[in-house]
């Protein structure tokens, strides 16, 4: 790697602070398994590396009055571990755990998945999926925004020069939603995903119909997208597997997919057919063990 | 930039250019090679090292990160008159060729037996996922990571004998 | 300020009690168990196992292994050493025009710059001596190297390849093995055709046992290139005595051969080549010619230091060895119970940018792509083609596990054309003791028949069967 200067942020402000006193000229360090590789290859590289790997104020996972709130700097592995994540949204641990191996999950850090801004991540289509909203700081006031506009394009945020992704939170109408997520890559561990896809939904436990369907597809556009033709298909339909095949093959035909070296577009079409449907019905199948569970079947 | 960092339960200092990665820091400053460079980009796991309990890429991480943290590396697992059980299980299970990613695994191995001490054969392969190995087909090692757990559970003495006596 | 006399003081506390015989558990397994003489020779007769067949052994590195002990090319350090990086072409066909190195040497740390024109012999290769050290006048692959540069540090060995520049006229290239067969193809290596090598068998009367076959089949298959990957990527170290003879302490796996080649492209007596080999992380068959080793010799000799270089992930696998792709063709006449009468192959190798390996690939793929079955009529051609792509060599099987996902596949599709089992059209065919090779050889010790139905035995092969 070419050589750098290298500070330690002490705290999300302090870390503002550093990036606005070194402009343009500085990168921020979290986990590091995305930016080091990229350092490693790059023809030029920053002068400045700000570590924000320390900073308290970025971690944590909490239900507050807004909803559960993620720090952006909680790693893939705390999320897996993660009680109040794995009572609530198992889905989010499930998706945690299909990103990298062990080491990088260790490392890794949800902001700095979603940072990344590739439309093959692995943690963003389950929080789209659930509606979150992300919380970020800079030079100027913080500001909020749904996580689905925070992707501008493939390796694209909005955030602006001196921002910082400070936090990530479902909102608190959410909680407890049943949500699924599925990837699909080449190979069980250490694989890049051909397509990603992520469900959240009510059941209405009288009428056994879909509520509030929210479909999200990764690695088939630009950004991580949402499928809404299918969930409008679905709102107020009976749940039943035809519906499901249904959904999902509306789904595909929304999907944008790209041929490469790893899949063609007519592979990745039939993928997100299939993922959508199984990540239908493994929604549907834990909102109906937590109706049953909660005594109200 | 000066680093000070408990290695193997030793104090160490050093003084490294930011961009050295833990991984150069172990190697070239503190003549501990056996963590690997296999890939330099966090893929094949022959650097893996034990930072603060949990198994890292250390080619991932900058010295400047492991200031002031705890890192086990493979030479800090033998005591000075007996080998790990980790360790003993590989060598009578043969599950080492080549031994390059050897060090790596068995310390993915031993962050693995620290956090479970009874993992299924799947939790073995996922403990395992980040470490490549070219020449063994992983079999072997993880029948010996079976073993080692039971002798660190208590629930055999010292393992299997090989069928070659050492004394 | 380093710390390292604390590490190196348990290091040696273990060393030291290895020494002593303390410490039981970390004795080396090298003590052999008492012989008793005179010694009673064993020959053991065909099929008879011997004693040691089923005993569990200790590997004897096992231990040091374990321990992390185990020093490979690049945990091995010398005083005053310098790294070395090779500038990768990255373009498939060209001309070299200019190659201007004087920004790089210019640099602060870089303490020499080598190019192809400075190797005394550039041409080196098991069989043929078709690949050069470092591309001199043309490039015949993206990975060939046109500049190296020794450097205190890696990362100004780096920086200063990009300082060299190179001028390049881009020539054609061919990539396909089918196109680099025809006569129009552009030529990797003017004026000789692409065919590089050929190998042909004949047994029997082939259109006799066509025209005698109740069926006849064709099948066509591919197999792409690989890359061994062997976890240890490609290193070596080079120094000089002061009486002229050169040390090399390579990853190469056969020294004897290297060394030659070594002695050969510097230019040397081979008395003046010593290669000291450790243990290797891996091989496979990709280690097993030198890659980088005259360069680094003659940039140690060029800066009186020693020089170690070790590939990136990436360089093992654009500049080093794969394993051939290969297209094959497969006719085979049968009777209508699937005996076969006659069987005809072609074989193109996708022999990349040098030879390395590829006639001893071919030959054996060209002898074993017949499959182990009894067959009187056979035609098998077999070629192997240039190709603009990286070098194509030994891997582990060496063109055999090509043929065999080829005449495998091609007697799962005649058995299911015909409607019979696999493991039955296999039982038809299968070499028996004193079967004849496609070459004619006589073949003892044969238990292919046995194992195939010791397997379906195994397997429940019947019985999973509809």
């Amino acid at each position: 790697m070419r050589a750098f200067e290298y500070v330690v942020a002490r705290d999300s402000g302090h870390a503002v602070a550093l990036l606005a006193e070194h402009g343009s000229s500085a990168k921020v360090l979290a986990g590091g398994t995305d930016l080091l590789v990229e350092l490693k290859s790059a023809s030029h590289g920053p002068e400045v590396i700000v570590d924000i790997s320390r900073v308290a104020d970025l971690k944590g996972i909490a239900i507050t009055d807004a909803g559960l709130s993620i720090g952006a700097l909680v790693t893939h592995t705390e999320i897996m571990r993660s009680r109040v994540i794995g009572e609530m949204f198992p889905a989010l641990a499930d998706a945690a755990h299909t990103i990298g191996a062990v080491q990088t999950r260790n490392l890794g850090t949800l902001g700095g998945n979603l940072v990344t801004g590739v439309p093959s991540m692995d943690s963003g289509p389950t929080f789209v999926a659930l509606e979150a909203v992300v919380t970020i700081v800079g030079p100027g006031a913080r500001r909020q925004l749904p996580l689905a506009e925070f992707f501008a394009g493939p390796r694209k945020t909005i955030l602006k020069p001196g921002e910082l992704l400070a936090e990530i939170l479902v909102p608190r109408k959410n909680l407890g939603k049943p949500a699924a997520f599925l990837k699909f890559g080449l190979r069980k561990g250490q694989a890049l995903a051909l397509v990603n896809a992520a469900v959240s939904l009510w059941i209405d436990s009288h009428e056994l119909v879909f509520c509030e369907p929210r479909i999200a597809l990764g690695a088939v556009a630009p950004t991580i997208m949402r499928a809404p033709q299918a969930e409008a298909w679905l709102e107020g339909r009976a749940i039943t597997p035809e519906a499901m095949v249904e959904a999902g093959r509306i789904a595909a035909g929304e999907a944008k997919p790209i041929s490469d070296f790893r899949a063609s577009a007519a592979y990745r079409r039939d993928l997100v057919a299939v993922l959508t449907k199984r990540a239908l019905e493994g929604a549907c199948a834990l909102a109906r063990a937590r109706l049953e569970r909660d005594g109200q079947r | 930039m000066n680093v000070t960092i408990k290695v193997n339960g030793e104090v160490h200092c050093a003084s490294v250019a930011p961009e050295t990665t833990l991984l150069s820091l172990l190697r070239d400053n503190f003549n501990l090679t056996g963590a690997k460079l296999g890939c330099d980009v966090g893929d094949c796991g022959a650097c893996t090292v034990i930072v603060d309990g949990m198994p890292v890429n250390s080619c991932l991480m900058l010295a400047g990160q492991a200031d002031g943290r705890e890192v086990l590396t493979v030479e800090g697992l033998a005591a000075p008159d007996r080998l790990h059980p980790i360790q003993k299980a590989f060598e009578d299970h043969a599950a080492l060729q080549c031994g390059f990613c050897g060090p790596a695994v068995i310390l993915s191995a031993k962050a693995l037996l620290d956090e479970n001490p009874a993992p299924t054969l799947q939790e073995i392969r996922d403990a395992l996922a980040g470490n490549l190995c070219r020449c063994t087909g992983y079999t072997k090692m993880i029948e010996a990571i079976q073993d080692a757990a039971a002798v660190l559970r208590g629930e055999t003495a010292d393992g299997p004998r090989t069928g070659v006596s050492h004394d | 300020m380093t710390d390292k006399s604390k590490v190196a003081e348990k290091t040696k506390e273990i060393a030291v009690n290895l020494l002593r015989g303390a410490g039981e558990d970390l004795r080396l397994p090298a003590a052999a168990p008492a012989v008793t003489y005179p010694l009673e020779t064993l020959v053991p007769q065909v099929r008879q196992q011997t004693p040691a067949v089923g005993q569990r052994v200790t590997r004897p590195d096992g231990r040091l292994h374990g321990l992390g002990q185990t020093k490979y090319i690049d945990d091995l350090s010398f005083p005053g050493m310098l790294y070395a990086k090779i500038k990768r072409a990255g373009i498939a066909s060209a001309r070299i025009k200019r190659i201007d190195t004087r920004a790089a040497e210019a640099m602060p740390g870089v303490m020499a710059v080598l190019t192809g024109r400075e190797i005394p012999v550039n041409s080196f290769g098991p069989s043929l001596q078709d690949q050069p050290v470092l591309a001199d006048e043309r490039v015949f692959h993206a990975g060939d190297g046109v500049a190296a540069v020794a450097a205190v540090t890696e990362q100004i060995a780096l920086e200063a390849l990009e300082r060299i520049q190179v001028e390049y006229e881009l020539l054609p290239a061919v990539f396909d093995p089918l196109t680099a067969l025809q006569d129009d193809a552009p030529r990797v290596h003017p004026p000789k055709s692409n065919i590089y090598a050929t190998k042909t068998i004949r047994k029997g009367d082939l259109e006799k046992g066509f025209a005698a076959s109740d069926r006849i089949f064709e099948g066509r298959f591919r197999t792409q290139m690989v890359e061994h990957a062997s976890l240890e990527p490609h290193a070596a170290i080079a120094q000089w005595d002061p009486n002229g003879r050169v040390t090399l302490w390579s990853t190469l796996g056969r020294i004897t051969l290297g060394r030659v080649d070594i002695a050969r492209t510097l230019k040397l007596a081979v008395n003046r080549v010593r290669i000291i080999a450790t243990i290797v992380g891996g091989n496979f068959g990709g280690k097993n010619e030198i890659t980088q080793e005259p360069v680094l010799a003659l940039l140690s000799k060029k800066t009186g230091r020693p020089v170690k270089g070790v590939f990136t992930r990436g360089e093992g696998f654009v500049a080093t060895t794969t394993r051939h792709p290969f297209v094959m063709e497969y006719k085979t006449g049968v009777t209508k119970d699937g005996r076969i009468l006659a069987r005809k192959v072609r074989l193109v190798l996708d022999g990349g940018a040098y030879c390395s390996w590829s006639e001893t690939t071919l030959g054996k793929a060209a002898i074993l792509s017949a499959g182990p079955y009894r067959i009187d009529n056979l035609l098998v051609e077999a070629f192997v083609v240039y190709t603009n792509k990286t070098m194509t060599g030994a891997m582990r099987g060496f063109g055999a596990p090509q043929v065999c996902f080829a005449y495998e596949s091609h007697m799962d599709d005649m058995a299911s054309a015909l409607g019979l089992d696999p493991l039955d059209i296999r039982l038809l065919n299968v070499f028996d003791e004193g079967s004849l090779s496609p070459t004619g050889q006589v073949l003892q010790s044969v238990v292919a028949r046995q194992s195939l139905l010791q397997a379906a035995d195994r397997f429940g092969w019947r019985e999973a069967r509809p």
